[in-house]
């Protein structure tokens, strides 16, 4: 019965795509997500369009004619370069004290010889990475807010209260707590890669544990620090969420800058414009990134070295 | 200090980390009292039958699992379709289409919403819940492509070319052999899809209105600096699912499909 509506399906397949039509089935199985993603591409074409053109305070709609005058503006106003100065910042801490994390933690998962200690770390993983920003972020809210937990347990052995919420601080915590997840899991595959007796070679002809450790596992993971890296500094650089909910609106990042210049201030080509600064930087930053050291584990091919 | 002691130090700080907000937003939504305090006032359930009144909420909660319905339907043709043409098929340019289909990763979520809409709104469409789904299908499209690769790559090219000596013609043979042996692959990126489509919380702020308004930005738009416990309540839903999410794949797949080098 199957096998025979297989038959049949295969009888219209051979109908609608014949063999001299062969060589272009790859592409037909790419074009659906050549046109998802184009959708995507087609949406960035506006952005760029309407970075270029400025808001008419007469009539609130976008100039016809072109000019530079979004990117001048954000030029010459120092509150951006500020902005954008705190969200490079907070993207760099992030990153290094998050690689830092995630390296003992996906170096015990793929170590242990325990697979149930293996399941609890990779559940503890995927919990928060399931659970979502928002509401992470609302339950650091309760732990760290001005009545918070944090602080009434300060408070009853005697120290505080502290300023724990709307700093700094706070912001990088949480994306650090944020990050940790796709860290771990972006660098785990390429520790599994190396073998175990490297690191036993290297201890029987005389290295420490912690030499083994950086020495020769920390270079042979290099294509997994890569991937994680970059995926971490771009999700952190481009982050909304945090900034908003921990940040209280006093530490924005660009992307709150963004969207705070398009619902509030009500100018799409001055967001635009920001929009493609924060691309352009991002951008820029990660080809370095792959130039210096390569682009590690990204891209979806098993042996493509040039990909992503 | 010996290795073990000082893996283990750090590792317990992550998983503290890790854990902490969970626990306390479950711990939370128990409380019998009007505010979040420590230690809590007591147990109880009366925010959970809150929940049930809480009829905002409840349309927010219907339309996420729309959204993430509708992600999920695209997302597995879509991704799968792409992953085995581009794991199994020699394709001119496949490095600038790599390229092309990591851009929903190399865009910043923030840019992507706001270029979504610019379209969306062009086409008219701004004022309805599909487009959502459509959009949190687009911006994390690679994960489903990626989960699909990895089963296509590690699927031997033999057994196919085995199934075409034998006699299978390409349908048939894509159908028996192929797609069963990718299916974890689908199934893997299936379930990170739905999930997150169901708690995708910028793209969907920018996208949807009072009216379409979907459960993370509403929960988002209730956060006030007085934490209620209702909130928590609410929040418990997506410890809910996650849990559920999580033992899915685990049973399915198996989590450890996570750690193999690619």
């Amino acid at each position: 019965m199957a096998s025979r509506l297989v038959d049949g399906l295969e009888v219209v397949r051979a109908a609608l795509w014949p063999k001299p039509l062969a060589w272009a089935t790859g592409y037909a199985l790419l074009l659906p997500a050549l046109l998802v993603v184009g959708l995507l591409a087609l949406g960035l074409v506006y952005i760029v369009d309407a970075s270029f053109r400025e808001l008419d305070t007469r009539t609130f709609l976008l100039a016809e004619t072109y000019s530079l005058g979004n990117f001048q503006e954000i030029w010459e106003r120092t509150v951006f370069w500020r902005i954008t100065g705190r969200t490079l910042l907070a993207a760099v801490i992030v990153t290094a004290i998050t690689l830092a994390l995630a390296f003992p933690y996906a170096y015990l998962m793929v170590r242990t010889r325990s697979s149930l200690l293996r399941k609890l770390l990779l559940i503890s993983l995927f919990l928060p990475f399931f659970i979502g920003q928002v509401v992470r972020a609302y339950g650091w809210l309760i732990i760290l807010g001005q009545q918070g937990i944090a602080n009434t347990l300060l408070q009853q052995i005697g120290l505080g209260p502290f300023r724990l919420i709307f700093t700094y601080e706070t912001v990088i915590f949480g994306l650090v707590q944020y990050m940790l997840p796709f860290a771990v899991l972006m660098l785990a595959p390429a520790l599994a890669a190396i073998s175990e007796e490297v690191e036993l070679a290297a201890e029987s002809l005389g290295a420490r544990w912690w030499e083994a450790m950086l020495n020769v596992v920390v270079p042979m993971a290099k294509p997994g620090f890569v991937a994680a890296g970059v995926v971490v500094f771009t999700i952190s650089l481009t982050d909304f969420a945090m900034p908003a909910v921990l940040g209280g609106g006093t530490n924005d990042f660009l992307a709150n800058s963004i969207y705070h210049a398009f619902f509030r201030i009500s100018d799409p080509g001055l967001a635009s414009a920001l929009a493609v600064i924060l691309v352009a930087i991002g951008s820029t930053i990660v080809a370095i990134l792959f130039a210096w050291l390569g682009t590690g584990t990204l891209g979806f091919r098993k042996s493509s070295g040039a990909s992503a | 200090m010996t290795k073990g002691v000082v893996l283990w130090t750090i590792v317990g700080a992550n998983l503290i980390l890790l854990a902490a907000p969970t626990v306390i937003v479950l711990a939370a939504s128990f409380t019998s009292g009007n505010i979040i305090q420590f230690p809590p006032d007591g147990f109880s359930l009366r925010w959970y039958a809150r929940l049930l009144e809480l009829t905002d909420f409840r349309d927010a909660f219907w339309r996420s699992l729309q959204v993430a319905l509708i992600c999920t339907a695209l997302s597995l043709p879509v991704g799968t379709l792409a992953a085995i043409g581009l794991a199994r098929y020699r394709v001119r340019f496949a490095t600038a289409i790599q390229v092309y289909l990591l851009l929903p990763f190399t865009v910043p979520l923030v840019v992507s919403g706001l270029g979504l809409m610019f379209l969306f709104g062009a086409w008219g469409i701004l004022d309805q819940l599909w487009p959502v789904g459509i959009a949190t299908c687009i911006i994390n499209l690679p994960f489903m492509i990626w989960a699909v690769a990895a089963s296509v790559n590690a699927l031997d090219p033999d057994l196919e070319h085995a199934a075409a000596n034998c006699g299978a013609a390409p349908l048939p043979a894509f159908l028996t052999v192929t797609l069963p042996a990718v299916m974890p692959g689908i199934i893997t990126g299936g379930l990170i899809m739905f999930v997150l489509a169901f708690n995708e919380f910028i793209v969907s702020l920018i996208l949807t209105d009072a009216r379409t308004v979907t459960l993370p930005v509403l929960v988002y738009n209730s956060i006030r600096s007085v934490v209620t416990p209702d909130l928590a309540a609410v929040s418990v839903v997506y410890i809910v699912v996650a849990t559920t999410a999580i033992l899915l794949l685990d049973r399915l797949v198996g989590l450890d499909t996570f750690l193999k080098s690619r």
